[in-house]
């Protein structure tokens, strides 16, 4: 803020709040407005969130919403144990499960799902494996696998897929390496022969010659729910208005993604628009011209009304029981609140 | 006061204020076990009162818990197993080429100007950054790991071995070139020894460096070892997990902090 | 085997401080020359140089005849501040000197326990330095000296850091020595008491740039010297006197520095 002091700011956003509100008529929502702080990765599939504060929905709805950015699904569980951010996107990972054991946070809803016929999470392999033979993800018997850690949905999606080819997890050697850029760089070096990853990542690295794709996520685990939005437990039990409100503004949000650029129903305009909201909060740092292909590519369906596939999520759940990384002791209703949003 | 008084009352004896002691330390074995013990024992108590919330901090007793179940299902020994395999290579390996490389700095002009800045270059940078770096180096087996504590260890170890060769007092030296002895003998048996005080404040340093690299070696595809231990304990929230696991890790630095210990009083004899 | 010095002068970085001026000297075997003078003259640097320690700047250090086959080390000092490893045993430090000579370990053992005996040092063999005292380890020193049988033992001021008693005591040791084995030294000292009781001949450096005043000689065997004896006690007035100019005047000169 270079030209106005903080004080002259202040005295101007409340005299333009005060405009806005004798415009729009929400003056005692807007007077009301309750702070909430959600936390957002900045990859695309977190966009229902992006459009629900771009398009004024969160403001609808009375939240008044400041956004925190995380490099890693986990500290941010983490913040919202801690109650240091109120609703949050990620994948279902141990540390979730164990938060949730605790009594710490809560899923709420779906976001992120994989869906036949709509590009979704691809299975990679080196160049030297594909040499090798592995051309198809039935050949990953005895391979190598590099997930980000044990517990992570990298782990998850392997074991899913060594089951249904007809072998054991335990068949394929998971190679914990922490980072996503440490993962491409052992899988361009043909240090690890296969990963998955979500399809923006995929698209841009196939290109290269190092890397093969050799099949679809979705094709082994069907309905995949692959991140659910979470608050914390305080939040799901004793403020239930504002965890509402919040998931009626996600939803509105997410349902105009979907109608932009997954379902494609709203026209070109409506494409570029979303493109170019999206671009404000992922990618930042390229220009828009090179940033589009790679938020189309990174458009998977954000569940409408945030619906979850409870099914899903109970798969998930019982893997990492079988894995020993969460007690047996969790059960479903530990770990979600059914009753905001449908559940199938 | 007139003379008269002065005659009258004898000077007054007392004793010359003390104002010696103080600034040096005495042994009290007892106290550091003391001060342990009533550590935990708050923690705990502060645990079961409810007053440390579980999710802040699980109680000492958790820790302990699952510092037992390591030990049933028998992976204690295969984690400890694995990282004392890194510390000991990464470190031994280190060590000697850092010694060998710090005595050349020391000894040969040539090698001081061209290897000192590139030492004062590379020291500081963390050697986490260049973990992408080292898995295609070194792949993702046991090289990169090895290297990483090997890289961590190298350099405080190049700087304390020529630091103390510099420190070596020069007169011995002058005295063995007046009695004629070698080169090769003036560097084994006055600049070694000499620098030996040095190096094995070196080691404290270096061994600490090793442990901390640890957990950053084995985020490279370590199935094994206490770092990956911890690592996924952090991913799961684990926190008693953990705990133990950062215990294990104290464990390690109190038994090489004895053990160079042992090894100062027994090459360093001649001190006191 | 005798030592010559033939013009020694010496200054400190090319045409800069010059310390030695024109030194001509010779010190004859079995003989015992003392060299004093105020400080800052050059002493230790002359000292250096005639041990090759040091290239003078002009002038030569001329060794006439050869030194006995039996010698290892024909030029070796004794140091003001002893010069022992810390980490070596008594036996040890003196090995050192020992060790880089093809003579064998038994040869070694048999040497070190000669000097050991003439130095009455056998029994602390095994004793680290810092155990010691300082008297003892200027026994060390010299027994470690003796141990390479030096045609000429190059020694600076070996009792400057001893305490008074501890020097009268090892002064009778060195005069007993001499007596015994008639060993050829060059003795630096600012100590006129030790140059009257210790010196065949006194040579007197004036203040820097260092040039020879004078050198007298000393007729008294050294067995018969004693400390309250007129004839020393005339010979060290007469060096006071010489001496005494030059300290004041080196004195001043350094104070202005």
């Amino acid at each position: 803020m270079p030209f106005i002091s903080r004080r002259q700011f202040k005295i101007l956003a409340a005299s333009a709040a005060i405009a806005l509100a004798g415009l729009t008529g929400f003056a005692e929502q807007a007077a009301a407005a309750d702070k909430i702080k959600v936390g957002a990765l900045r990859f695309t599939s977190h966009s229902a969130s992006f459009v629900a504060f771009e398009r004024g929905y969160f403001k609808e709805q009375g939240l008044d919403v400041e956004f925190v950015f995380f490099q890693a699904a986990q500290p941010m569980a983490v913040a919202i144990a801690s109650n240091d951010v109120d609703f949050g996107v990620t994948a279902i990972s141990g540390g979730l499960i164990n938060l949730a054991e605790k009594g710490a946070v809560k899923v709420i809803g779906g976001a992120l799902h994989e869906e036949k016929g709509i590009d979704g999470q691809k299975i990679l392999v080196s160049k030297a494996a594909f040499d090798a033979g592995v051309t198809h993800p039935s050949k990953l018997k005895g391979r190598s696998y590099g997930i980000t850690q044990p517990g992570s949905s990298f782990h998850y999606m392997g074991h899913k897929i060594a089951q249904k080819e007809g072998f054991a997890g335990a068949d394929i050697k998971f190679k914990p390496l922490h980072k996503v850029g440490a993962i491409i760089g052992a899988l361009k070096s043909g240090q690890i022969d296969a990963w998955s990853i979500v399809p923006h990542i995929a698209k841009a690295l196939v290109k290269s010659p190092a890397i093969h794709a050799i099949g679809d996520v979705a094709d082994y685990i069907p309905d995949y729910q692959v991140t659910t939005v979470f608050t914390s437990a305080k939040n799901a039990a004793g403020n239930r208005d504002l965890v509402k409100r919040f998931l009626a503004a996600f939803s509105k949000g997410a349902a105009d993604f979907n109608a932009a650029l997954v379902d494609k129903s709203a026209g070109a305009k409506a494409d570029e628009d979303m493109v170019r909201l999206v671009h404000k909060y992922v990618y930042t740092n390229r220009p828009f011209e090179k940033a589009a292909p790679s938020i189309r590519n990174g458009s998977m369906r954000i569940n409408q009304g945030a619906k979850l596939n409870l099914k899903s999520v109970q798969d998930q759940l019982d893997w990492f029981k079988s894995e020993k990384l969460v007690s047996q002791a969790v059960t479903i209703d530990m770990l979600v609140d059914k009753s905001y949003v449908q559940i199938y | 006061m007139s003379d008269a008084t002065i005659a009258l009352t004898a000077p007054a004896e007392k004793p010359v204020r003390f104002r010696g002691g103080g600034f040096r330390t005495r042994p009290l074995g007892i106290i550091s076990p003391i001060v342990f013990i009533v550590v935990i024992g708050f923690w705990e108590l502060g645990s079961q009162s409810g007053l440390i919330g579980k999710l802040i901090l699980p109680a000492p007793s958790e820790a302990l818990q699952a510092l037992l179940e390591l030990i049933e299902t028998g992976n204690l020994w295969k984690h400890l197993g694995a990282s004392l395999q890194r510390l000991i290579v990464g470190w031994t390996a280190g060590t000697i080429l850092g010694i060998g490389v710090g005595l050349a700095i020391a000894l040969f002009s040539y090698v001081r100007a061209g290897a000192q800045p590139l030492v004062s270059a590379i020291f500081p940078i963390p050697k986490i950054a260049l973990l992408p770096l080292f898995i295609i180096w070194f792949g993702i087996g046991e090289g990169s790991k090895i290297a990483t504590i090997l890289f961590g260890t190298f350099f405080p170890t190049v700087i304390a071995t020529y630091g103390g060769v510099d420190n070596v007092d020069r007169t011995l030296i002058r005295m063995a070139q007046s009695f004629g002895v070698s080169w090769w003998s003036i560097v084994r048996k006055i600049i070694i020894p000499g620098a030996m005080p040095a190096i094995l404040s070196g080691f404290r340093i270096s061994i600490a460096i090793a442990i901390v690299l640890l957990v950053a070696a084995e985020m490279i595809g370590a199935e094994f070892g206490v770092g990956a231990y911890i690592l996924l304990a952090g991913s799961l929230v684990a926190t008693d997990q953990l705990i133990a696991g950062v215990a294990i890790l104290s464990v390690f630095g109190l038994t090489v902090a004895w053990l160079i210990g042992k090894a100062e009083s027994y090459l360093l004899r001649w001190r006191t | 085997m005798e030592i010559r010095l033939k013009g020694i002068s010496h200054s400190y970085r090319d045409g800069g401080l010059k310390v030695l001026s024109d030194i001509n000297l010779s010190i004859r075997e079995g003989e015992i020359v003392c060299l004093i003078g105020p400080s800052g003259c050059g002493k230790s640097t002359l000292l250096r140089i005639i041990g090759g320690l040091e290239l003078p700047s002009a002038g030569a250090v001329l060794q006439v005849g050869d030194p006995p086959p039996t010698s290892l080390n024909p030029l070796t000092y004794i140091f003001q501040d002893f010069a022992l490893l810390p980490w070596r045993t008594v036996e040890g430090n003196i090995s050192l000197a020992l060790e880089d000579h093809p003579i064998g370990r038994k040869m070694r053992t048999e040497i070190i326990d000669g000097v050991l005996a003439r130095t009455n040092l056998t029994e602390f063999r095994k004793a680290y330095p810092r155990q010691l005292s300082g008297g003892m380890k200027q026994r060390v020193a010299i027994a470690r000296a003796l141990s390479v049988n030096p045609a000429v033992m190059l020694m600076d001021e070996p009792l400057s850091a001893l305490d008074s008693q501890i020097r009268e005591i090892l002064m009778a040791d060195l005069v007993e020595l001499w007596c015994r084995e008639n060993f050829t030294a060059f003795y630096v000292t600012h100590n006129l008491a030790e140059a009257v009781r210790l010196g065949h001949r006194v040579a007197v450096l004036s203040r820097r740039p260092g040039k020879i005043r004078e050198i007298i000689e000393i007729a008294t065997p050294l067995n018969q010297r004693s400390a309250d004896s007129p004839e020393l006690g005339r010979h060290q007035q007469h060096l006071w006197e010489l001496l005494r100019d030059e300290a004041r005047a080196a004195d001043l000169e350094l104070a202005n520095v």
